[in-house]
């Protein structure tokens, strides 16, 4: 069974700084990896090299054989590839149930229309519904997602990601600034996704308890490079990640 | 043939000059706080109303100095009281704010001195002209020219190694680093803003010596300011003043050949540019975006 | 949500009401049908503008380009061309949206101040043409010798020319076209697209749109609006001026827009309505006009900034 995502030698140099520097990963149809690392490991970087926010200096990128190193947002996105920010990227002043129609809409192909035909409206609807289910927010399908906690607006991130019906899910700290309720809430709601095995997950996680509870593989970054890539309990064991995080982390 | 050359292009020069000066200001506001100030030209205006009301007590020479200081009080003081307030709002806002401004002002001024034209007094001297040959030109122009010449280099070496001029063009980079490191952002912004005005102000009295004084001197020197700004490149002030300076010469050489077009071939310029190289001259992909 | 569903029709029925009864109410208050035909035309213009401020989140300043190439565009129609309205506001939109669309294709990878820059910039070339090519547009004096025609409409001739309370409800019936089309499109999910777009651009483009396609038609859409509005100024005037295009009457249709609410759909027509019955009253009063002008701007901006309609939303959802 061939990767759904392969990072090859990626490198990403800005001017003198080499914020990622020949870094591999490879990631198995319905794996969920957690990439960790200290701040300014250049994890978000490598995220957006993943994403398509900008081209790796060097490197490659193959996602399920597809090579789609140069290609730009739209493409990714229209390949099944989804993302969630650090910050909570929503719509703030829009309703939960209009947020995830855009998602919906956009991945039925409806974004010139002019109009909807009773059928898409019917399609569109049903897809919402079911994201609110499966994120739990039915309760809040019309509050105004800024108006919402933290966990309720990543979860409504989350399922504006999921609509796009997405093969890979890249997830920046998603538990990022929650309390212990909250992080429990989103831990739940990836774990409930890694279940349903037709999605690939690779999050960035500081939340080591999200990490070793819910990952099939870790890989560790520091300083822009790849230190060490394995099972937790490989991880656990390895010393030097544990000289350069995790004997310093919370 | 020689003559009608010379005539324009220096023409062009002392044009150009008061672009740059009218422009560099507008993007000094423009690149650290974000706003179009589009009363500039209102403030070009002050500037030269009171160097009229002061001229009678200290002399041109006094005016000269003291007109473009009152105008950057004067402007730091608006920037303080009004636009401060909405800079962490939707843009749109202060836009409207300096537009509003922009009608108060004109309107002040024709309320307090009037809706005509009336005189800056110039120094006997400089009213002459530099020789016989060149009679087009008289010392007041080349005078015009200088001063412009000192001042820009002035603003520059300003930015250039003062501290608060470093924290200027290190703001327009980056605000919330500068912020970070201690750097009260809030009274830069206003000083940036009085900075801006004094170079409206200097460029009133100037233009007031040359022309005279009416309630909408300013209004002619502010669209080519923008232009300027959009052909040098939008965050470079070299690009403001190489903008400035392009679009001054080009519309006086127009004037040789086909007189109608000077001004149009100014908004040919910005389209080419526009299409061709849209960052401007030297502007940098990117910048205020 | 039944109660605010019922508030939204309650809430047209009004508008209507009282649009459709103006030449009844309107003289016994002191004013005149003119003076609510100008309150419609540029309250489409404050409307179609309000498309890609308050509802894509872009910030034209030079807004007013299109509405005066829409109204030379119609003038120009009827004084070479023919005699004949619908041709008049069909080249004038022509004129206007097509010259925004292409200028659109220019600047649609900028934002914010510098997008608004440039559009100011447009404005003025437009303004310069205007008033310089003397011959064909009457230069500074502005566009005369033209008149609206009188509507064939095969079965019945509608006398719009002399008739002022039929030109009125021709310009309602053109209005009430315009904006009924403008609700489609904002409700469509073209239009959630723009208010997403508005919203966070950055997690637009995550979800697959195309931002600055989406932003062009925006842009071209609310130019080729703004351009109708523009011609039945013109027809309402019987005349077309550089004033018309210069970025002063930009400022003005977007502070309509924010005064009446830049987030609401009858926003920015309300708002319309009242800058230009304020600028009416103002300017008969005193000579320093200009001055009260600017300040309605500035209190708007420090005190009003989410504009009338705006108020009231806060209000009724607290």
């Amino acid at each position: 069974m061939s990767n759904m995502l392969e990072v090859k030698g990626v490198s990403k140099h800005f001017g003198s700084l080499r914020a990622v520097e020949n870094v591999s990963l490879m990631v198995a149809p319905g794996e969920l990896r957690a990439i960790i690392g200290p701040n300014g490991a250049g994890k978000t970087t490598f995220f957006n090299l993943i994403s398509g926010f900008f081209p790796p200096t060097s490197g490659d990128i193959v996602f399920d054989g597809e090579v789609i190193t140069q290609l730009p947002v739209a493409a990714r996105v229209a390949r099944g590839m989804a993302r969630t920010f650090q910050i909570t990227e929503i719509f703030p002043e829009l309703t939960v149930r209009e947020n995830i129609r855009i998602g919906a809409e956009s991945a039925a192909g409806l974004r010139l229309n002019f109009w909807r035909t009773r059928a898409e409206a019917a399609q569109v609807e049903a897809a919402i519904d079911e994201m609110l289910t499966l994120t739990g927010l039915t309760a809040q399908a019309d509050r105004l997602v800024g108006e919402m906690s933290h966990g309720d607006q990543r979860a409504a991130e989350i399922a504006m990601a999921l609509t796009l019906k997405p093969r890979l899910l890249l997830l920046d700290e998603p538990t990022a600034g929650m309390g212990e309720h909250e992080t429990y809430q989103i831990a739940g709601l990836i774990h409930r996704l890694h279940k349903n095995s037709s999605y690939t997950i690779v999050l960035i996680e500081h939340d080591m308890r999200v990490v070793f509870n819910l990952a099939d593989r870790i890989t560790v970054l520091d300083q822009g490079k790849l230190l060490a890539d394995g099972t937790p309990k490989e991880i656990a064991d390895d010393p030097h990640v544990q000289a350069a995080y995790l004997g310093s982390a919370e | 043939m020689l003559q009608v050359v010379l005539f324009n292009v220096t023409n062009g020069l002392i044009i150009g000059a008061f672009y740059v000066l009218m422009a560099l200001g507008l993007s000094l506001i423009l690149n650290l706080s974000n706003v179009i100030n589009f009363a500039h030209g209102n403030f070009l205006a002050l500037g030269g109303y009171f160097a009229y009301m002061l001229t009678p007590a200290i002399g041109f020479w006094g005016a000269l100095l003291v007109a473009p200081l009152l105008t950057a009080l004067l402007g730091f003081i608006v920037e303080r009281l009004m636009i401060r307030r909405v800079y962490n709002r939707d843009p749109v806002y202060s836009l409207l704010l300096t537009f509003g401004l922009a009608f108060i002002m004109q309107d002040a001024c024709r309320f307090i001195w009037g809706p005509n034209g009336l005189p800056l007094g110039v120094p006997d001297s400089m009213s002459a002209p530099i020789s016989d040959q060149l009679f087009f030109i008289t010392w007041y122009r080349i005078f015009n020219v200088a001063v412009v010449i000192v001042a820009v280099s002035g603003l520059f070496a300003f930015l250039r190694f003062t501290r608060v001029g470093v924290r200027i063009r290190a703001g327009t980079l980056d605000l919330e680093t500068v912020s970070a490191l201690g750097v009260n952002v809030s009274m830069l912004r206003s000083f940036n803003f009085g900075l801006g005005c004094l170079l409206a102000g200097l460029a009133g009295v100037l233009a007031a010596g040359q022309i005279g004084l009416n309630p909408n001197m300013g209004d002619d020197l502010l669209m080519p300011s923008f232009i300027a700004i959009i052909v040098g490149g939008v965050g470079s002030l070299t690009g403001t003043l190489v903008g400035g300076l392009l679009i001054g010469v080009a519309a006086a050489l127009t004037t040789i050949v086909w007189p109608a077009a000077s001004e149009a071939v100014i908004y040919v310029i910005m389209a080419v540019v526009l299409v061709l190289r849209p960052r401007g001259l030297m502007g940098e992909e990117g910048m205020l975006t | 949500m039944s109660g605010g569903f019922d508030r939204r029709w309650l809430q047209l029925l009004v508008i209507w009401a009282v649009l459709l009864a103006v030449p009844f109410w309107l003289p016994l208050v002191g004013g005149y049908t003119a003076l609510a035909g100008r309150v419609l035309v540029l309250g489409l213009a404050a409307m179609s503008f309000n498309i890609l401020l308050g509802f894509t989140g872009v910030m034209s300043f030079g807004h007013a380009a299109y509405f005066g190439l829409g109204a030379y565009g119609a003038g120009l129609t009827l004084k070479f061309l023919a005699a004949s309205t619908p041709l008049a506001m069909l080249m004038g939109v022509l004129l206007g949206g097509g010259l925004g669309a292409l200028f659109g294709l220019l600047i649609v990878r900028r934002r914010g101040v510098y997008f608004a820059m440039v559009t100011v910039a447009f404005g003025q070339v437009a303004f310069y043409v205007a008033y310089s090519w003397n011959d064909f547009t009457g230069g500074y004096d502005g566009l005369r010798g033209f008149s609206r025609a009188p509507l064939n409409l095969g079965f019945t001739t509608i006398d719009i020319t002399n008739n002022s309370t039929a030109f009125y409800y021709f310009l309602l019936v053109v209005f009430a076209v315009a904006v009924g089309l403008q609700a489609l499109l904002l409700a469509s999910p073209f239009g959630r697209t723009l208010l997403a777009i508005r919203e966070n651009e950055r997690r637009a483009r995550f979800l697959g749109i195309p931002i600055e396609r989406h932003i062009w038609l925006s842009f071209s859409i609310s130019c080729c609006f703004t351009a109708l509005a523009g011609s039945l100024y013109a027809l309402l005037n019987n005349f077309a001026d550089p004033m018309g295009l210069h970025y002063s009457l930009s400022g003005e249709i977007v502070i309509m827009t924010v005064m009446g609410g830049m987030r609401a759909f009858w926003g920015p027509l309300l708002g319309a309505a009242v800058f230009v019955v304020l600028q009416d009253y103002i300017s008969s009063m005193t000579v320093n006009w200009m001055s009260f002008i600017g300040l309605i701007f500035v209190l708007v901006v420090l005190f009003f900034p989410r504009g009338l309609l705006g108020m009231l939303q806060r209000r009724n959802a607290a």
